[in-house]
């Protein structure tokens, strides 16, 4: 079976073509194949997930369907609390930790009838990483394992790449949604601060924390983000107001939308890849061509946004963690701890001050796209780098595409937008001013489908199942790289073999027939 | 480089109640100097005094909450 969308998977339970079931038991064989190679499961939960798909078929086959969501596989960023299931944020700090309830966003995609197929990897508490020091390896990017997915929505940007779930959870601080779902070449939205609920969710830096959808597909992350978004009033950033249709205005032109450009971005501040450039003057020219008007806009420079996200997210997440830093500090991962106690060389007049400079940021941004509807950007500066080549520093150094956006908490998504030369995928980033979601979707979804790049999937995603599993049993171990050569064989061979299958007839004989008598 | 001497740097370390090896200490002061530009972005803006911050204590939610 091929990797469905949700939109797809949802008309074929609808039509009765597929079972939940079916569907749920095709992503357990995936990841029993490919979970070794790409390690984007911390823990897999087969028993539920197929009690889970059960009752969504008998759901259906009673007509009492909860929606589009219902029966459709998906995970959680090991950072969301499910009760009765370990949480871990990825950490020795919380290894066994098994909480008693679930998050709000759990609890409402579980009403809504998705399957959970278990705990996604995430960056050590939504932050280090890659780090190769914690009790789980970090996932590996689908499209060539030995390659970053970005993070800290990392395993849940490999599982949806890789076909092993139709969508999950990430959560997003500077870009952790944004980035995975660039480097996997997915889609994956962070919303406008205070649109999800975060109850539950294990924080990283209060004021910048963002809970969100990553999917295949635009649709996909509209109709995760349908049920994930509300009102909670046991989140202080929660925002009471009504939830609109996200999927209302898929499909519209974009005719007579004002789109800016800050070209500055990632031209000048953080020049990108000839690839990525390529994504944006694609996306530009697509939209304009159905109508919309181009501009460019000078925006503060990303080094801005990246000073004062730094200083509030190490802040907060330094006051979240010092009582464990100061007793446990060794215990926590070095890039997580390297990079978090620096928050705690900070004075408070720092804090403060990032703090007002965060509001300057977001009167600047507001006032310089006065007259515009939409921003585009990179999603990130190349393709994804080699994994065991990540210098400690670079997040420093360099300042993110995605840090405006949580500076200013504009819903922002990244959309593939093309492969570059090592094959792996770049991405456009798209945002909307806040509560601006549908219009988000509209944009994005525009530009998605006037491109071919939502029909290719990693190779190794389309490899049959039982290649890696084949191989397990007959006692090989294969490198990552190796796993990805034996699977692209393996794929041609499955397709020549069902070829063969198609053209024979039922009484065909085979050419070597048992022969009697026998000679001799 | 960072611009906080070494000796400054083990202070602020101190005053963290954080306990650091030698190549820790080391290292971290490396992260520092990139950390430093940052801090210079968001203290130097000429900005007037009465410029609040983006965060705003709101003590109508509180009331809701507890209703």
């Amino acid at each position: 079976m091929h990797t469905p969308t949700i939109a797809e998977a949802a008309a074929l339970i609808a039509a009765r073509k597929i079972s939940p079931v079916e569907l749920t038991q095709t992503c357990l064989d995936r990841i029993a194949a490919l979970n070794d190679t790409l390690h984007a499961f911390i823990v897999v939960t087969p028993e539920r997930a197929l009690e889970q798909a059960r009752a969504a078929e008998v759901r259906m086959m009673k007509g009492e369907g909860r929606g589009r969501l219902d029966g459709i596989p998906i995970a959680h960023k090991d950072i969301y609390q499910t009760r009765g299931i370990a949480t871990t944020a990825h950490s020795k700090m919380l290894k066994g930790w098994v909480p008693e309830t679930d998050a709000v966003t759990v609890r409402s995609l579980a009403e809504a009838g998705t399957v959970m197929l278990g705990k996604l990897a995430t960056h050590e508490f939504a932050f280090g990483g890659p780090s190769f020091d914690l009790p789980w390896p970090p996932a590996r990017n689908p499209w060539n394992p030995d390659h970053f997915t970005s993070g800290s929505s990392s395993g849940t940007g490999a599982a949806v790449a890789a076909g092993l779930i139709l969508g999950g959870t990430g959560s997003d601080t500077g870009g952790s949604i944004r980035g995975p779902a660039a480097l996997c070449g997915i889609a994956g939205i962070k919303p406008t601060y205070g649109l999800c609920p975060r109850t539950g969710i294990l924080p990283l830096a209060y004021s910048l924390d963002h809970a969100g959808p990553m999917a295949w597909t635009v649709e996909d992350c509209a109709l995760l983000l349908q049920d994930m978004a509300g009102f909670d009033p046991s989140d202080p950033g929660s925002i009471d107001r009504p939830v609109p249709d996200f999927t209302a205005r898929l499909g519209q032109s974009v005719k007579g939308l004002r789109i800016g450009v800050p070209r500055h971005w990632h031209e000048t501040d953080s020049p990108v890849a000839d690839s990525v450039q390529k994504g944006i003057d694609d996306a530009l020219a697509i939209w304009q061509a159905q109508g919309a008007e181009i501009v460019e806009v000078v925006l503060p420079s990303l080094f801005e946004y990246q000073a004062a996200n730094f200083v509030i997210l190490t802040s907060e997440a330094w006051a979240l963690h010092e009582p464990f830093m100061r007793t446990r500090f060794n215990d926590y991962g070095e890039l997580l701890r390297d990079r978090m106690i620096m928050g705690s060389l900070m004075s408070s007049a720092d804090y403060v001050q990032a703090l007002r400079r965060r509001r300057e940021l977001c009167q600047l941004t507001a006032a310089a796209t006065r007259d515009i509807d939409i921003l585009v950007t990179a999603g990130a500066p190349s393709e994804a780098p080699r994994i065991d080549d990540m210098p400690k520093w670079t997040n420093l150094k360099n300042p993110g595409f995605t840090n405006p956006f949580n500076i200013t908490g504009w819903p922002a998504m990244c959309v593939c937008s093309g492969y570059g030369a090592g094959g792996l995928p770049v991405a456009i980033q798209i945002a909307a001013k806040p509560f601006q979601e549908p219009l988000l979707f509209q944009v994005a979804d525009a530009f998605e489908k006037a491109t071919p790049h939502r029909a290719r999937r990693p190779e190794l995603a389309t490899a049959p199942a039982s290649v890696s599993k084949g191989l397990a049993d007959a006692g090989l171990s294969l490198s990552p790289a190796d796993m990805a050569g034996v699977a692209e064989v393996a794929r041609e061979l499955a397709a020549g073999a069902a070829a063969m299958r198609d053209r024979l007839g039922y009484a065909q004989e085979p050419a070597a027939a048992f022969h009697l008598p026998m000679g001799g | 480089m960072a611009r906080t001497s070494r000796q400054d740097f083990e202070a602020l370390v101190r005053r963290a109640g954080v306990t650091l090896s030698e190549a820790q200490l080391a290292t971290i002061h490396e992260g520092w100097s990139y950390v430093e530009p940052m801090l210079d972005r968001i203290r130097t803006h000429g900005r007037d005094r009465a410029a609040e911050p983006a965060h705003v204590f709101r003590p109508e939610i509180y009331v809701t909450e507890t209703k």
